[in-house]
Formats: C-alpha cells, sequence, structure tokens
C-alpha cells in the first residue's frame, strides 16, 4: 500500500492509476484525455493527471467538478509542474488537493510546497519521515508564497529601514 | 554595497544546512549521483577533470574588502592557494574536496556570500556593469535593481528547475560593458519621454554552440513591473522551452523556433494574465534598495591637474608609470578621482588567476585607497573604483610589488580565457596554454600599444565560456582526432553594438595560433586608415578576406 505526504502528515493514498485496482474507498485517476470525455457526462468528484506537456488551458475549462489533480514529474530536473501549480492555485483559482508525483524527493519539496502542492507522492526510495523536515528547511523567503501551507517570513518591504 | 539583513542572513545559513545535509546523503549512499548532480550543480559545485570545482557567487562583481579577503582565505585553506575569476564576475577554485565544501559556504556565510545558483538549471548571477556607479556615461545605477532581481531570482520555487540556465544582465550605459546583448535576458536602464526611470528588455542572446544576440522584446518597460515580466519571461520559457536536448533548451533557441513577434506575444499574453498574482515593485522598495548603493564620501572638489606627484620616480618608473595610468585607469564621474583596473593579466599567469596573498594585499589598498570596496569585471580583471589621484602614484606601486600592475588593460594581452582543458572536463583543448604562448609571442609593449584596442577571447570548447564569438579576435578549441586544433573567428564585439565573429578557415594547430595571430595582425597594420581605426573597425570596413589570404596563404600558393 502506497504512502504520500499530505499537508504535512503521512497518509495512505486513496488515488488508484491506470492498471491498478479500485477498491472500496479508492478513486481513479484520469488521464487528461480521459477525462475530457468523462467530465462531459460525469458530475462527481474526480481526480485527473496532468503531464508536463498538457495543456493547463484545456484542463481549466472542465476543472469544476475535479477534487485532485496529480501532477507527473517523470524525470530528475523535470521543472514545467512548477508552472502548471502556480497556474492553477493563482490563475486558475484550483482550491483542493494539488499532488506532486514522480521522480522528486525531499529535495523540492519546498520548491513544490511554495508552488502550491499540498500532497506529495515522493520517489519509491525516500524515506517519507526523514522528508518531513524538508518543509522547515528555510523559514524565509523572498518571494511570495502562492498557498499558505507554508508562510515563511517575507520581508515587508513597508517596514525595511533603507540603511543608515 | 548591499548588506544584509536576519532574514537575508537566515536564508544563507539555511541553504549551507541544507547542503551539508545532501553532500552527507550522498557520501551516504542515499542520494545516487543523477539525484546529487542537479543539486551540487544548483550550488556551484562541478566534479571536474582532477577534483571538484567550486564556483561562489560575487553578484553583479561587487566585493567588500572583507569579502576579497574571505576569498583569499578559503583559496589558502581550502585550495591550492588560488582563485580564478570568471566572465559572469564569479571566483572558481580548482581543488576543493568534496567533504568540505559544506564548510567553505559556511565560512562564506559569515561574510555575506555564497555558491546559490552560480551552476544548475536556474536563473544564475546577476552580472552588471563593473563601472557602475562611477562611470560618466550612466543612465543611473543599475546596481539597485541587480540586487533585487537577485533577491527575487535566489531560491525562486517556480524557476528553479528550468530547461536550462537562465543568465540576466543589467547595464546602463549605451556602451554596454555587461555583455548584454549575449545574455538570456538583458536590461538596459531607460528613460520614458515624460522622464519616468524604466526599462529596455532583450532576451534570447546566448552564446555556447548557437550564438545569438538578444532581441529587443519590450521597448519600454515601467519600473513597477520589471519582477512580473521577468516572471512572464520565465513561464513561457519554463513551459514551453525544449527539455529534450540540452543543445536546444535555452530561451534563445525557443525564441528563434517560434519567432520574436510570436514570443513576444505569448510573453506580453503571460505579463497581462498574471497581473493579479504577479509581483509589483514598489518605489518604496527601490529607494530602500538605492539607500544601499549611496556613493561613497568623495572629498570634493579635489583639483585633477597637479593631484599626482610623480617628482620621486626614476626616468625608467615615470615611463612605467605613465603607462600604466593610460592604460590601466579610465576617469571618474567626480573630479579628482580615477577608476584602476588591476590588471590579472600579467604574462606568463593564466588569465584571471589571483593568489590569496594577492587578494588579502588587494583587500588593504582597497581600504586604504578604494573605500574598501573591489569589482570584479566581465573580462577576468578587478576594479578599484574610487581612487584619488593623488593616490594613484603610492598605489601604482603597491600593485607593482603585487605584480597586479601590468599595463595591458585593452590590450591584445588582456585575454579573456577559460580554464580549458587543464582543469574542466567539458574542454577539447586547452586555453590557458594557449594565452601563455599569446603572451610570450606579444611580450613587446610598444607593439601592444601600436595595435590599439584590440580583444581576443577563447575558449576550451564550443560551451564558449570564453566568450569567443565576440571576441575582436576569438579562439574555440576543438579536439581533431585527438589533437587540440583551433579555430578562429574575427570580427566579434561584446560592446553594444554586439556582433558574431566571423570564422576565417579550417582550424589551425595549437603550435601555429600566436603565428595566425601574428598574420591577423600584420594585415590590420597594413590596412589600417590610421591608428584611430581599430581592428575590429578594419575587419568591419574591408571584411575578413584579406585576412584570410594572409593567413592560408601556403594553401594558396599550393592549389
Amino acid at each position: 500500500m502506497r504512502s504520500i505526504i499530505r499537508r504535512r502528515e503521512i497518509v495512505r493514498d486513496q488515488l488508484r492509476y491506470g492498471g491498478e485496482a479500485l477498491e472500496e474507498g479508492t478513486v481513479r485517476v484520469y488521464t487528461l484525455a480521459d477525462w475530457l470525455q468523462a467530465a462531459r457526462v460525469t458530475p462527481s468528484p474526480a481526480a485527473v493527471l496532468l503531464g508536463a506537456t498538457d495543456e493547463l488551458e484545456v484542463l481549466a475549462a472542465y476543472l469544476q467538478p475535479v477534487r485532485w489533480i496529480v501532477i507527473d514529474f517523470a524525470k530528475i530536473g523535470e521543472g514545467r509542474g512548477y508552472s502548471q501549480a502556480r497556474l492553477l492555485r493563482q490563475r486558475y483559482r484550483y482550491a483542493f488537493e494539488l499532488r506532486a508525483r514522480g521522480a522528486i524527493k525531499r529535495d523540492q519539496l519546498f520548491f513544490l510546497a511554495r508552488c502550491g502542492f499540498d500532497a506529495f507522492d515522493l520517489d519509491r526510495g525516500e524515506d517519507l519521515s526523514a522528508a518531513l523536515s524538508a518543509f522547515d528547511s528555510f523559514t524565509v523567503a523572498y518571494q511570495d508564497a502562492s498557498e499558505d501551507l507554508l508562510a515563511p517570513r517575507r520581508r515587508a518591504s513597508a517596514d525595511a529601514q533603507p540603511p543608515a | 554595497m548591499y548588506r544584509y539583513d536576519q532574514l537575508d542572513q537566515t536564508l544563507i545559513e539555511q541553504r549551507v544546512a541544507q547542503f551539508r545535509d545532501q553532500t552527507a546523503r550522498f557520501l551516504a549512499g542515499s542520494l545516487s549521483e543523477d539525484e546529487f548532480r542537479p543539486l551540487r550543480l544548483r550550488n556551484g559545485l562541478y566534479i571536474q577533470r582532477f577534483a571538484p570545482m567550486l564556483r561562489v557567487s560575487i553578484p553583479y562583481g561587487l566585493l567588500s574588502s572583507r569579502q576579497l579577503r574571505m576569498l583569499g582565505h578559503i583559496a589558502r585553506r581550502y585550495d591550492r592557494g588560488f582563485g580564478h575569476f570568471t566572465t559572469r564576475q564569479n571566483i572558481q577554485y580548482n581543488w576543493p574536496s568534496l567533504e568540505q565544501v559544506p564548510d567553505i559556504l559556511a565560512e562564506l556565510a559569515t561574510v555575506q556570500m555564497h555558491a546559490m545558483q552560480t551552476s544548475g538549471n536556474c536563473i544564475r548571477n546577476i552580472t552588471c556593469d563593473h563601472l557602475a556607479g562611477v562611470a560618466p556615461d550612466e543612465l543611473a545605477d543599475p546596481r539597485p535593481y541587480c540586487e533585487i532581481i537577485r533577491q527575487w531570482a535566489t531560491l525562486h520555487p517556480e524557476f528553479s528547475y528550468l530547461p536550462r540556465k537562465f543568465k540576466i544582465a543589467v547595464t546602463a550605459s549605451p556602451s554596454d560593458r555587461a555583455a548584454s546583448e549575449v545574455h538570456d535576458v538583458g536590461v538596459h536602464l531607460k528613460r520614458a519621454a515624460d522622464g519616468a526611470l524604466g526599462f529596455e528588455i532583450l532576451a534570447g542572446g546566448g552564446l555556447g554552440r548557437t550564438p545569438i544576440i538578444g532581441k529587443v522584446i519590450r521597448e519600454y518597460l515601467p519600473q513597477a513591473d520589471l519582477l512580473a515580466y521577468l516572471e512572464a519571461i520565465l513561464r513561457v520559457y519554463n513551459r514551453h522551452g525544449r527539455r529534450d536536448n540540452i543543445h536546444k533548451a535555452r530561451i534563445k533557441i525557443l525564441l528563434r523556433a517560434l519567432g520574436v513577434e510570436e514570443f513576444r506575444r505569448q510573453v506580453e499574453q503571460e505579463f497581462a494574465a498574471s497581473r493579479e498574482f504577479a509581483p509589483r515593485l514598489a518605489q518604496r522598495e527601490v529607494d530602500r534598495m538605492r539607500g544601499y548603493f549611496v556613493p561613497p564620501p568623495y572629498e570634493s572638489p579635489l583639483d585633477d591637474a597637479d593631484a599626482i606627484d610623480t617628482s620621486e620616480l626614476s626616468a625608467a618608473a615615470l615611463a612605467s608609470f605613465k603607462a600604466w595610468y593610460r592604460y590601466n585607469t579610465r576617469s571618474h564621474k567626480v573630479g579628482g578621482y580615477r577608476i584602476v583596473f588591476v590588471s590579472l593579466k600579467r604574462h606568463g599567469e593564466a588569465p584571471g588567476d589571483m593568489s590569496a596573498a594577492q587578494m588579502e594585499a588587494l583587500a588593504d589598498l582597497a581600504d586604504r585607497y578604494s573605500f574598501g570596496m573591489i569589482r570584479a569585471t566581465h573580462d577576468q580583471n578587478l576594479v578599484l573604483a574610487d581612487v584619488p589621484q593623488r593616490s594613484l602614484r603610492v598605489l601604482w606601486q603597491a600593485l607593482e610589488g603585487l605584480a597586479l600592475s601590468t599595463p595591458n588593460i585593452g590590450t591584445l594581452t588582456d585575454m579573456i580565457c577559460c580554464p580549458g582543458l587543464d582543469f574542466c572536463s567539458l574542454a577539447n583543448a586547452g586555453s590557458i596554454p594557449i594565452a601563455k604562448q599569446i603572451q610570450a609571442r606579444f611580450d613587446d609593449f610598444d607593439y601592444l600599444y601600436d595595435l590599439g584596442p584590440i580583444e581576443i577571447k577563447m575558449s576550451g570548447c564550443m560551451n564558449a565560456c570564453g566568450h569567443h564569438h565576440i571576441g575582436h579576435i576569438g579562439i574555440l578549441g576543438v579536439d581533431k582526432h585527438g589533437k587540440e586544433w583551433y579555430q578562429i573567428t574575427i570580427g566579434g564585439s561584446a560592446a553594444a553594438p554586439a556582433a558574431l565573429g566571423q570564422v576565417i578557415g579550417p582550424s589551425v594547430a595549437k603550435e601555429a595560433v600566436a603565428d595566425t595571430i601574428a598574420k591577423l595582425l600584420e594585415v590590420y597594420l597594413e590596412e589600417r586608415q590610421d591608428e584611430d581605426e581599430r581592428f575590429l573597425d578594419t575587419v568591419r570596413r574591408i571584411g575578413i578576406e584579406p585576412f584570410q589570404e594572409r593567413v592560408y596563404e601556403i594553401d594558396h600558393s599550393a592549389a
């Protein structure tokens, strides 16, 4: 049974991908292409897998019933998902679970969380309890976060004084 | 100079702790080499031919004397007593041990320095005009904007895993001393018709195996939109830049594939659609940042005319001093002061190299004569930017004693040179031995001075760290059947308007490089209209054919 990190806790994964058996209480994950078909007839809560080259703008039109979006990081160094996440949160106001999955480890968690991911299906070899500490790698940041899951202190330039 | 507050300091110390943990996990085997590589690279650590290479960031080339002393200390304690200043105003150490890198970073953090984003597929060190704040020709001091961009780019969560590296240069001078036209993004300070300060934005420039001059994508951008517009450019690039081929992954390739009009349309569309959540640069923040870059407390007015006392110098020393004054100093925007170049191009040394003792001694000289500040230039020299005229003679004598006064700034032997095959695992051929060959061949200063301003830039492989495409004479090392050969280009220029050099013909053998350059110079001296016509001007006027004919004459006669 697969475990993931959700909102800084280790939990059982309830999502099932293509080829995995659906059991009681689990949710099937649609590929974007399948979802574009199913969305026309399925008003119920759904989970969608978004690949790095999938057109986010296409999904945006069918977001309403979506409760889980899984963004796939197929390779080490894949970076498109960071922009996809930020746009989903900030441009399309997607407010439900946003999950990163694939070739990611604790070393990417801080960046991912700052872009709006709140769930993480990490690389198989990763030690999840050790990974939890990575959310606290930094207590400060220069940029605004798109989520308040992590709210490191930013310098409020209104308060900062020019040097003497 | 910008000074860290508690937030900045906390961030770099936490980055040191994070990297210490990553290094420990790699050494313990819980991170594979493939997993560790992108982590170490984004902290400036390469695994090189003989040892790791650590590249330390010098944001926009600006150093305090305390920081330069620390760089000397690092060289002495963790390296073999040397550091190498790079073409992006950074410094590299070629012999640290992997296990000690976290300790080096911790020491750097005590003087507000780091190695963040000096490599890897992220936003690299922001570079700038090395004469910012003192050049008579600048519109406004660009450094406050450099620091604003630096902070915004540091550990940017969205843009830390880009398709490829991303380099930004900022300049406020029409002569562009930052090579901004060959950067992924060039930011040019510009005034609107109503006098408001903003920017012209270029994108898609770069060197490497596909050299391209950047295109203007925004004629005028208001100050408040600087970071929002950069985010729009980066987002279009992050989403649509190629990731399937490392050689086609820079933004220049995306821009070329889309065409400048379509690229601009996409950026503008992204920019417009992100207004609600994109960062806005408040005037208050700009003012706060400007407060860190106020001019030093100049004594004024100083008298320009009789401030230099050379009465104690012998005739020979006076001639040397005059040559140094002419070639290694520049006029300052404040009367009574000069800008002094510290040449790291001593004949017989690798260009850009500096010993720990030199760094420490120069830090002392900066304290005494230039308000404790030092700048690194993109052509691998250092600058003391604020020296009173009356101190020039004693400063020169001190620099003479340190072997840092070679009067060759702007001349043929003020070469840009990458580390090449001697250190770099990417290189196809040596660079430093060629630099030494050229230095040895052209060691007559009267001849160098007669040639006038001429820039040689040399890279040991097509990645072009030595900027060979934009040298008046460019030298590119290539591997031919396991032997080092060199392709020569002429007519390139880093200064505005930037230009890419043209290849003159088949590459030449290692031992023939200096001879080939001698032939190019012969043609120039024969063809130039007068002494004011630079080598580059002559190439532009007469084209490359006369140079080709001279270099390859043996082939012609044989045919």
